[in-house]
C-alpha cells in the first residue's frame, strides 16, 4: 500500500516510517530543518516543505501529494500542528481519521487500531475503514538505513492564516524519550529549590530529570520538553523514579512503558503506588538523601 | 466592537472515578458522574473574557446526552449568555461530532468559535480542524492569547518547540490550551441565577454515527511488583539494590 507520512517533527516521521515497513511504499514529508532526522528511514521519496507552516497550507500540500502519488493511507504525527492539519484533511478533504493511535494493523481492507481513552484509563481497540491515522509519538524506534532518500523541496502555498512572527521556546536540550534512566518530579517537590536534591539523585543513577505537567507547564520548574504524560513525552526507560508524583492517570500513560518504577510519596494512597515496583512512603526530602547515600556507598 | 462567540463545551465522565471491572478489565462509564471537560472550561473562560473586553454574546453548545444538561448551567454561571444541549452523543467520533455541531452552527450568526484543543478524555484533538474544514473558516489552533480588532483575530499559538504569532480574518475557530487561562469559580449569586435558567435540549442531527467497531475497551494491564515500604528506612536498602541492578 502507498502511504504518505508527515510530521513537523522529523523524529516522529522517522518512527512512523520504521513502523510501516513490510508491505508499504512510503513517501515521507516534513518541514525544512527536520529532514536530517528522517532522511535515512527507507522511504521511497521525500518532500521537504519550505516557508511558514500553518495547518491550512500543510493540509493543502499534503492533499496535493496524496493525489499526485495515488496514496492509499495518510499518517500524521500527533503534534499540535499535526492534529490541526489532520483535522482539516478530514473536514474538507473527506479522509476518514482515527486519532492518537499507538498501533495499527491492516487486513481485508480494514484497520485495527489501539488508542488510549479516558485520559489513559483504558485502551480502546477498534476496527474501521480509516485512511488517515494520527500517530502518537513513540510508535516505534526510528531506524537508520544506509541510503539517504532523495529530497524534493516543495514551497508551501500562501495561507489564509498568516504567520506574523515566531519565538523559539527554551529547551532543556535533552530527549527524555531516549533516556535509559529518568528521575521525575511532581507537585510534591513543593519548591524549585528542591531540584538540587533531585539532581544529586539523577547524578547518582546517571539519569535525566523529567517532570509532570504542573511542574513543567504551570510552575516552569523544568522546560516543557521534559514533561512526561499523555500530553507530553511518552518515555520507556529501564528505570523511572517518581518523586512527589501523585500518579494522575494522564501521567501514568506517559511512563507506563518503563521497565522498573520506583515511587517516593508521602501519601500512602497516591495512585502512583499502584503503578510502581518499589514504593517508599514518606517525605522525599528525608528519603532521597538516604537513597543517594545508599547508592553511592 | 461586539462579537458573537460560540463556545463548544464537552461533558465527560469524571475520569478519576472510572474503575475497570476487576475481573475483565472492561471499562463501563454508564454510572460514572459527569463533569465539564477540563479544556472546555478554558474555552468558556476565554470566550467570557473576550465578551467582557469587547462586548457581545457567548453561546454555549453541548453535544451530549440528556444528563449533560445541568452542565450548561455551570457554563451560564461562568458567564455564558445562552446555549443549547444537543442530545444523542453515542461515543467518541470526531467526524460525526463535527457534523452534528456544524449542522447547528450553520444556522447561527457568529464571528468566532472557541473550543479546547484536545479533550481530557479522548485527546483526539481533531475537532477544531474538522470544523474549520467543514465550515470553511480559518483555524487558529492552540492559542495562548486571543486578541480581536474589527474583523481581524490575532493569537499566539503554542507548538512543541515554538510559539507562532498568527493572524486571520473572522469568522474563525480558535482552540485553547490548559495554559491559556485559569477558569473562574463563579460567585454564588451567579450560580443561583444560572440554576433558574431554562435549559433547551434538541435531538442531534444526523442521528446515525458512521464508523468504527469497538473490539475492546480495557484498562491496560499492569504487572508491577508493588512492593510498598510504609516505613521507608526499612526499604531504602532494598530499593537501592533494585536501582543498582537496573543501572549496571
Amino acid at each position: 500500500m502507498k502511504t504518505l507520512i508527515f510530521s513537523d517533527d522529523g523524529e516522529i516521521a522517522a518512527q512512523m516510517c520504521a513502523y510501516l515497513k513490510e508491505g508499504f511504499e512510503n513517501t515521507i514529508a516534513t518541514l525544512k530543518g527536520e529532514e536530517g532526522k528522517c532522511r535515512r528511514s527507507g522511504a521511497r521519496s521525500m518532500f521537504v516543505f519550505t516557508g511558514q507552516p500553518t495547518a491550512s497550507n500543510l493540509s493543502g500540500a499534503l492533499r496535493k501529494l496524496k493525489d499526485q502519488n495515488s496514496v492509499d493511507l495518510v499518517f500524521i504525527g500527533s503534534t499540535a500542528i499535526g492534529r490541526d492539519t489532520a483535522g482539516l484533511l478530514a473536514g474538507s478533504g473527506g479522509l476518514k481519521p482515527i486519532s492518537e493511535v499507538t498501533s495499527v494493523q491492516f487486513s481485508n481492507g480494514k484497520a485495527t487500531t489501539a488508542r488510549f481513552l479516558y485520559g489513559g484509563k483504558s485502551v480502546l481497540t477498534e476496527e474501521s475503514d480509516s485512511n488517515l491515522f494520527v500517530v502518537a509519538s513513540g510508535i516505534s524506534e526510528a531506524s537508520q538505513t544506509e541510503n539517504e532518500t532523495e529530497i524534493t523541496e516543495m514551497p508551501l502555498d500562501h495561507s489564509p492564516v498568516t504567520v506574523e512572527g515566531e519565538e523559539q521556546k527554551s529547551k532543556g536540550g535533552v530527549d527524555i524519550e531516549k533516556a535509559k534512566v529518568i528521575v521525575s518530579i511532581g507537585r510534591g517537590l513543593g519548591k524549585p529549590e528542591g531540584l538540587k536534591l533531585v539532581e544529586q539523585l539523577a547524578s547518582a543513577v546517571k539519569g535525566e530529570v523529567a517532570g509532570s505537567r504542573p511542574v513543567c507547564l504551570d510552575y516552569h520548574w523544568l522546560s516543557e520538553d521534559r514533561q512526561v504524560g499523555l500530553s507530553g513525552k511518552k518515555v520507556k526507560p529501564r528505570l523511572y523514579i517518581a518523586l512527589g508524583i501523585s500518579g494522575q492517570i494522564q501521567h501514568i500513560a506517559g511512563m507506563r512503558g518503563s521497565r522498573t518504577v520506583v515511587a517516593i510519596n508521602k501519601d500512602k494512597s497516591a495512585p502512583i503506588f499502584e503503578e510502581c515496583d518499589y514504593g517508599l512512603v514518606g517525605d522525599l526530602y528525608t528519603i532521597v538523601p538516604k537513597l543517594v547515600a545508599a547508592l553511592t556507598s | 466592537m461586539p462579537y458573537n462567540i460560540i463556545v463548544l463545551i464537552k461533558v465527560i465522565p469524571d475520569l478519576e472515578q472510572i474503575k475497570p471491572n476487576p475481573t475483565t478489565g472492561e471499562i463501563v462509564t454508564e454510572r460514572t458522574p459527569l463533569r465539564l471537560e477540563t479544556l472546555s472550561e478554558n474555552a468558556i473562560e476565554a470566550a467570557v473574557q473576550l465578551k467582557e473586553k469587547y462586548g457581545g454574546k457567548v453561546f454555549g453548545l453541548i453535544f451530549g446526552k440528556p444528563e449533560s444538561a445541568p452542565m450548561l448551567k455551570k457554563a451560564f454561571a461562568m458567564g455564558v449568555d445562552d446555549g443549547i444541549v444537543l442530545t444523542g452523543y453515542k461515543g467518541n467520533n470526531p467526524v460525526y461530532t463535527a457534523e452534528v455541531l456544524c449542522g447547528k452552527i450553520k444556522g447561527m450568526q457568529y464571528d468566532l468559535i472557541i473550543s479546547g484543543n484536545q479533550s481530557a478524555d479522548t485527546y483526539t484533538g481533531l475537532l477544531p480542524g474538522i470544523i474549520s474544514g467543514k465550515l470553511g473558516i480559518n483555524l487558529l489552533g492552540n492559542a495562548l492569547t486571543i486578541a480581536l480588532e474589527d474583523r481581524k483575530i490575532r493569537v499566539k499559538s503554542t507548538l512543541e518547540k515554538k510559539i507562532q504569532n498568527l493572524s486571520a480574518t473572522l469568522p474563525a475557530i480558535v482552540s485553547v490550551t490548559q495554559e491559556t487561562n485559569q477558569p473562574r469559580l463563579p460567585p454564588v449569586m451567579q450560580i443561583m441565577a444560572a440554576g433558574r435558567k431554562q435549559i433547551v435540549t434538541e435531538a442531534a442531527q444526523p442521528q446515525t454515527m458512521p464508523g468504527t467497531v469497538q473490539i475492546s475497551n480495557r484498562a491496560p494491564r499492569s504487572e508491577r511488583k508493588r512492593q510498598l515500604y510504609e516505613k521507608p528506612e526499612e526499604g531504602i536498602a532494598a530499593v537501592a539494590r533494585a536501582i543498582k541492578e537496573e543501572i549496571r
